[in-house]
Order: C-alpha cells, then structure tokens, then sequence
C-alpha cells in the first residue's frame, strides 16, 4: 500500500493530528500566564453567583414543578461542564459564522485534515476552562458519586457537549447561505445557553416543544431529572438521538454550505 | 509531464447592487437587487513539472480566484481542472498532501506561539514520519537561517522573518506544486530578495513546481521563466518572461563605458533616429533605443565611430515597465470599448 494512501486514518493521523492541537491550544492559552488564571477564575465565579442565586430563590419556594435546590446544581454542572469540554476541545464551534464571514476557512481548506474537525479543534476557549471546573465542582458538592451516578454523570456531560457543539455549528453554517450570519448565530447561541440554565418543567406547551426542537436546550436541561436521577431508559435513548440527529444535521449542513463558500480577501492570522 | 491543466475554468459570484446612501440601504433591505460578476472567464491553461509560472493581473483580474478554485477552496461555476492528477475542489483532502500554499495575507502559523510549534502541528497535519521531518525541519532552519527566532512567539517576529517561517512551513511536506499568492507583500528590498533566492533555490533543487501571483515585478523577474497574464478573467498573454519583455516593450537600454574623459560625447548619437540620451555621467553613457526605429548595429557603428569604448552593456527594459505597459495598454482597450478597469472588478477575492 502507497504511504498516501495509508494517510488521513484515525489512529495514526486524525488523532495525533487532534492531541498536538489540543496541546498547542493549551499552550497557547497559557502564554498569558494572568489573562489564563483571570478568564478562567472569573468564570467559575460568575457561575458561583448564578448558584447562590438560586441558593436563595430555592431557600423560599423549596420545590418548583418538582424540581429542588441539588437538581438545579445537577443542570448547571451538566450545562457548565458540558459546553467546558466542548469549548476547550472545539473552541471554534460558536465562531463558524464569525470565520466563515471572514474569509477564514482558506488555511484549513489548504489543509488535508478535515475541514470542520481542523476548524472546531483549532481553538480553546480559556472561560471555558473555568466553566468546566465549576462543572465538576458542583457534581463533586452535590451529586451521586457512586459508580453508576459518575457514569451517569459522564454521559450527560457528553450529550450536553455534542448538543451545544453541533447546534452552534448547524447555526454558525447559516453563514454559507445568507452572509453575514454572525448576528443570528449569536442570538441562537446565547438563547440556546440561556435556556439550559432553567428547570425545563417550569416550560409548558409551545415553549417546552421548541426547547426539544429548534432551541434543543431542553435536552441538556432535563439531564437531572430524566438522566441523573436513575437510569430512564426513554430519555436516554431520545437524547442520544436528538444528539446523533444534530451532529449529522449539523456536519451534513456545514458541508454542504462548504460548496458556497466564496472566500475573501481580509487579512487573517490564526490565534 | 503535466502537473496542472485547466479547460474553461469560469467562476462566477453573485454580487449584491445597492444604490449610494442610506435611502439605498432601505431599497436594497426590502428589494435587493443581484448582479453576476465573472471573476474568472474559462481560463485553459497547462503547467509541466518544475515550471515556474507567473500568474500577473491588475486588482480584480481573478488571479486570487484561480489560485483558490486550483487549490479547492473554491468551486467554480463550471470548467475543469486537473492538479496532480485530482480534481482540486473534488479530492482536496489528497490533493492538499502534494501541494503547498503561501498567502501573503493569510498565515498558517499560530500567532502566540512559536514556529517550531506550528511545524509540529504541520508535521501532524501532514502525518510526516518523525525522522523524515526532523531531517527535513532541520535543512529548512538552516536554509531560512531561522535558528535565531525559531523558538520566538510569531506576534513577537517582524514581517520579514514571520513570512520565511511562513515559507518554511509549507515546504516542510515537501509539496510537487507550491502556490504563492503575494508573498512578499509588504517585505523590504532585502527579505524580498531572500525569499526569492530561497524559493528558486527549492524549484531547482527539489523541482517543486512554482505558481506565483504578485504585483511585484522583481518576483516575476528573479524567480519565474514563464508569465501569464489574466485581465478580466481571462488569459491575455502567455509566454516566457524574457519573450515577453521583448516583445512587449521593443527598446533596450544601450550602457557605454568609455575608454577616455568623453567630453561631449553625448553628440555622438545626435540625431540619430529612435535614440534618446538618457544619461551622460563621467565616463558613461546610457541610452534608449527604439527598435522598431533603429538596430542595435547602427547606433554601435555611430558611437565606434566617434567615441573610443571600453565597455557595453545591452538590457532589456525592467520587468515593472513591461506590466506597466501590458496594463496601461488593457486600460486603453478598456476606454475605447466603454469599460472599467480595476473598478467595478476590483474588490473580488
């Protein structure tokens, strides 16, 4: 066999292709020794604060819809944890329509690796790594540490992070079709975080049907009741599904914006 | 053995038309009005291994996106293209193992790092086997000379230095077929100089076939036998760099060093039909000869006959006067028939 032809397999190209990536990124993060500690920091505060705020709301009105104090905790350590891992190891994910607008795609379309998978891994978000301690502390406070409770834990971290990954991507690639998609795909992904913030129960009709259609936050918000609770065989397999849709919705959707691609001419550095 | 062909590769862009204004933004929000704009109009075009080809055209010419439909970045409207043997927009992943790009606008490395760090992740990207990379980083530091800043963050490096880094970095693969698309924008005299010496060094020792695109005519100069000329979208004139400074521009400038003072000696081409002093300094004089007026043989008879001659240097007319002159003569083409030149066509990728 040719050695182009054994090129671009999994494990001795895509892989250390990803793991050198992900190393320079971090190396990259950490040149600004302060920025790194400070970005960082002031994340995993700022969520502190969303936790004390709903300390004090659950400390008067103890249950809502049946939801109590340690399941809002549960829905942050997935959602925080969650879209941690996804913007640490695919930073670039919420800034596709950014990149794509900017003409920024040229370099990875030179490049023989994959294009959205060399796009997505070629950053890392430094708040994000704040937003991922903070996901594991809160699991380390409040949730089951058994063994099935980590595995649990686990796999709602990684269906939150594929669902956050891929519905910002699906969103990012309007930029393939109608330009300057940067505005909306802002918008998407802020409603898209904000919404996993909040109890999915305390959602009835309309709202709860888009939180599990267009806006799939209701499934990374419901984790602590359909998923950390115990094993709810329906929920999981829906979930999983909605991810596995998304993921191909969302790559199938990037690819085929790719052939629209028409480049640019700003002057660009990647950082 | 051809390493690049191209059939009526045509791109077409859909361009937004809006009236000056912001009563024009209103019109264009609730009824925008599209034009097509041809960036490339079917260009045929064939390139042999180890050619170094100049890819010139004025702003909006459509070299940009030539360079881009050849490399897969972009698709064309229609048209076909072999690049090594791949289809560029269809089997861009294996294409991009053989080829190499550099541009000048766009860089590859990681800006808060350093190069050293971005050649391992080339080395990576391009699943290079640990010795042959190490051999070959090795060769390129010492070639660029880039030992001194090779482990310095690029934000931390001048222009100059980043782009021989930047260089570096696409020949670390090893790329048959190098696309350089301005690639010494911006640079001083010197680095211009170095990354041509470095570039031709690559295409004579590793025959990497070289496709530049630059408005500087000391890069089509130095580095490249062959130019094409694209202008609207489409080839205007193809040929060796050398033909195309005779045929293009049909005078020479005639360099005399005379054996004695010289005193006056200027008078000696007075009169003389399609001959212009241009300078007169001690000892040397430097003159313009029309060809389509005179011969080369006339005016060296007058001046033997008259002066005593230690030396003679015949040239060609520079580079950047041959495109000032292909360009300014498109322009005139452009005014006669009523269009634009570089206006409405500037702008595109």
């Amino acid at each position: 066999m040719s050695t182009e032809a054994r090129k671009g397999s999994l494990r001795k190209g895509t892989l250390p292709f990803l793991l050198t990536c992900w190393k320079l990124n971090l190396a990259g993060a950490m040149e600004f020794r302060l920025s790194f500690f400070m970005t960082a920091g002031m994340m995993f505060l700022n969520n502190v604060i969303w936790i004390v705020f709903w300390g004090i709301f659950f400390s008067r009105f103890p249950s809502v819809n049946g939801w109590e104090l340690s399941d809002v905790m549960m829905m942050w350590a997935v959602g925080t944890g969650g879209f941690g891992w996804a913007s640490m190891l695919f930073g670039n994910f919420n800034r596709i329509a950014f990149i794509t607008s900017r003409g920024e795609l040229d370099v990875y379309l030179t490049q023989p690796k994959p294009v959205l998978l060399n796009v997505l891994a070629s950053r890392m978000s430094l708040t994000a790594i704040g937003d991922f301690l903070f996901g594991w502390a809160i699991y380390a406070y409040a949730g089951d540490h058994s063994l099935g409770g980590l595995l649990r834990y686990l796999l709602a971290l990684l269906l939150a992070g594929l669902i956050f990954l891929f519905f910002n991507v699906a969103a990012g690639s309007l930029a393939f079709f109608i330009g300057n998609a940067e505005g909306i795909a802002f918008q998407l992904f802020n409603g898209h975080l904000a919404f996993t913030t909040y109890p999915t129960d305390i959602f009835k009709g309309a709202v709860r049907l888009i939180l599990f259609t267009v806006i799939p936050a209701g499934f990374i918000s419901y984790m602590p009741i359909g998923l950390l609770r115990g094993w709810q065989g329906d929920y999981l397999l829906l979930a999983t599904g909605a991810a596995a849709l998304l993921a191909a919705g969302s790559i199938g959707f990037f690819y085929w914006g790719l052939r629209r691609y028409s480049s640019g001419n700003m002057m660009t550095m990647r950082s | 053995m051809k390493v690049l062909e191209t059939k009526g590769l045509k791109k077409t862009f859909m361009v937004k038309r809006k009236q000056p204004g912001l009563g024009g933004s209103f019109r264009s929000l609730w009824k925008p009005e599209w034009g097509e704009k041809e960036a490339v109009k079917g260009i045929d075009l064939a390139v042999e291994e180890g050619e170094t080809i100049a890819f010139l055209g004025p702003n909006g010419a459509g070299k940009s996106t030539t360079i881009k439909m050849l490399t897969g970045i972009l698709h064309p409207t229609s048209g076909e293209a072999k690049v090594l043997g791949y289809t560029p927009w269809q089997e861009r992943g294996r294409l991009a193992y053989l080829i190499g790009t550099v541009f000048g606008q766009k860089s590859q490395l990681w800006y808060h790092l350093p190069p050293s760090d971005t050649f391992e992740l080339m080395s990576r990207i391009y699943e290079l086997d640990r010795d042959v990379y190490l051999r070959r980083k090795a060769s390129l530091i010492e070639r660029f000379d880039l030992g001194p800043y090779l482990n310095v963050p690029v934000r931390k490096l001048s222009l100059g230095e980043r782009m021989r880094c930047e260089i570096a970095a696409s020949f670390l693969h090893g790329p048959r077929l190098l696309f350089l698309d301005e690639p010494t924008i911006g640079l001083d005299v010197i680095i211009k100089e170095r990354i041509r010496e470095l570039i031709a060094e690559l295409n004579r020792e590793e025959g990497t076939t070289v496709f530049l695109t630059s408005h500087d005519a000391g890069d089509i100069e130095k580095l490249c036998r062959r130019a094409v000329v694209i202008h609207h979208g489409g080839i205007m004139v193809d040929g060796p760099v050398e033909g195309l400074k005779r045929d293009i521009l049909r005078y020479k400038t005639v360099t005399v060093r005379l054996a004695g003072e010289g005193r006056g000696s200027g008078a000696a081409v007075q009169g003389l039909a399609g001959t212009e002093l241009l300078e007169a300094e001690e000892g040397v004089l430097k003159l313009s000869v029309d060809l389509t007026s005179t011969d080369i043989e006339t005016v060296l008879s007058r001046l033997m006959g008259s002066i005593r001659i230690a030396d003679v240097t015949i040239e060609d007319p520079p580079m950047e006067e041959v495109i000032k002159t292909l360009f300014s003569r498109s322009r005139d083409h452009d005014s006669a028939a009523g269009g634009s030149f570089g206006g409405e066509g500037g702008g595109l990728p």
